[in-house]
């Protein structure tokens, strides 16, 4: 009956006895030995009691006031963290959109500058061109000018010398002959003998 | 006891010692100097918990920083072991790892009290968190969670063998859960005793005799470092164990 009271708790009694039995052999030198103080029933009341005031005042106090105070603290630093961080992140992309922008815009004015480039070689070859064909021109005219003048003055000489040739034929034939000859006469025997004297030149 | 060489009983550290006598309704419920030690365990981790957060900033000193890796390692425990629904039940697994690990660590100074050495306080804390964890389990699943029991994918002829098995290894959950921390510190703290209590003897000895208490002397110094990791071993042991009750309770498998 005894027995049975103190097992009345019987919420583990292999462990219960298993305890009991290493407890007894280990420290068996008295009948009146308690064994284990762990197993004094008469000790579980207080135990149970204050465990239950000690462990609720302190899970209140950790639910209450510690837990939220920490869990605060580190919800803070992750935001601000992950602010931060998007912050960053947001700058490095602007920062990588302006670069993108700059070498985009860099090669346009490249491209952009070649063609002027370009245009302005093809206007100056052209204005090259144009200049060098108006100097052509010009020099070519004033040679065309030229060789008219060569021609008129070469003609008006020649002119001038049949003239000469004429009034000479004339002296010269009243001179050895004492025949009057009129110019015309004289012009067309000296045009006839130019004629003949230009064709053997020619020949 | 009367061991030779004045040796005290191994045991004797564990005695109950009313520091103040109450009762009430019949039973004896004196604080004594188990209860002593719950107190300082718990007033000593809210005390450091709650000025270590008092000026708490946004880069963390040292005590904020260890209050801090304590909330953070038992969150993270949570959150592996039962995911986003444990968050409810995280105020209590951080209470259960803080008590614990104070209660063991507070015991391991000399003359000090282990209350988690106390198998009738690691069981009723087991048998509470495996009775809570059981209503939540009922109240989320109903009927549905009796199907705990019944291994998925079992053969057919297997299977009230297999229910047998799965209800006793569910009913003894509290007890090696209790019996798991009781024993530890039990052995622990008799082994302790023992070998200080062997130095003492041998010195007692005297003359070059007392050179031989060296060596139980240095193996108590082997074997404190040892019981240090076992007091922090076994609080996260408790802890995480609690959570898996927890985690089987919410998600049934």
């Amino acid at each position: 009956m005894i027995m049975a009271k103190n097992l009345r708790n019987q919420i583990n009694t292999i462990v219960l006895a298993l305890l009991a039995f290493w407890s007894t052999q280990a420290f068996a030198d008295g009948a009146d030995e308690p064994g284990l103080p762990q197993l004094d029933i008469a000790t579980w009341p207080s135990q149970l009691f204050w465990l239950v005031v000690l462990f609720g005042a302190g899970y209140l106090i950790m639910a209450k006031v510690v837990t939220p105070s920490i869990g605060a603290v580190l919800e803070e630093r992750r935001i601000k963290l992950d602010g931060d961080l998007e912050k960053a992140r947001r700058a490095s992309s602007d920062a990588a959109k302006i670069r993108a922008d700059y070498e985009n815009d860099l090669e346009k004015a490249r491209t952009e500058a070649a063609k002027f480039a370009k245009q302005a070689a093809i206007e100056a070859s052209r204005e090259a061109d144009n200049a060098e064909a108006k100097v052509r021109q010009k020099l070519a005219d004033k040679v065309t000018k030229a060789e008219g003048n060569l021609a008129k003055a070469k003609s008006n000489a020649m002119g001038n010398l049949n003239d000469v040739a004429v009034e000479a034929a004339i002296e010269a034939i009243a001179a050895l002959t004492g025949i009057k000859t009129t110019s015309a006469q004289a012009s067309k025997a000296i045009t006839s003998i130019a004629t003949k004297l230009n064709k053997q030149e020619a020949n | 006891m009367s061991n030779s060489g004045g040796m005290h009983s191994p045991v004797e550290q564990f005695e109950i010692k009313p520091l103040i006598e109450l009762s009430l309704g019949g039973y004896d419920i004196s604080f004594t100097n188990s209860s002593l030690f719950m107190l300082l365990a718990m007033g000593v981790s809210a005390i450091f918990l709650f000025s270590a957060m008092r000026r708490a900033e946004m880069v963390p000193g040292r005590m904020q920083g260890m209050a801090e890796m304590m909330y953070e390692f038992v969150a993270e425990m949570v959150r592996t072991n039962v995911g986003n629904e444990g968050r409810p039940y995280f105020p209590f697994i951080f209470t259960l790892f803080v008590f614990l690990l104070f209660g063991n660590m507070i015991g391991l100074i000399p003359y000090s009290y282990t209350f988690t050495s106390q198998i009738i306080v690691t069981f009723a804390i087991a048998a509470f968190v495996f009775v809570g964890v059981t209503v939540i389990a009922l109240f989320k699943h109903g009927l549905h969670f009796f199907s705990f029991f019944v291994p998925a994918g079992a053969p057919k002829v297997l299977i009230p063998f297999l229910i047998i098995i799965e209800v006793i290894s569910y009913f003894v959950r509290p007890v090696s859960l209790s019996v798991r921390l009781f024993a530890n510190m039990l052995a622990g703290h008799t082994m302790l005793k023992v070998f200080a209590g062997l130095a003492v003897m041998i010195s007692g000895a005297g003359g070059l005799a007392m050179a031989g208490s060296l060596l139980p002397f240095l193996a108590l110094i082997g074997l404190t470092g040892l019981e240090v990791l076992v007091a922090a071993l076994q609080a996260y042991v408790f802890t995480i164990l609690t959570c898996m009750y927890l985690n089987d309770a919410l998600h049934l498998h």
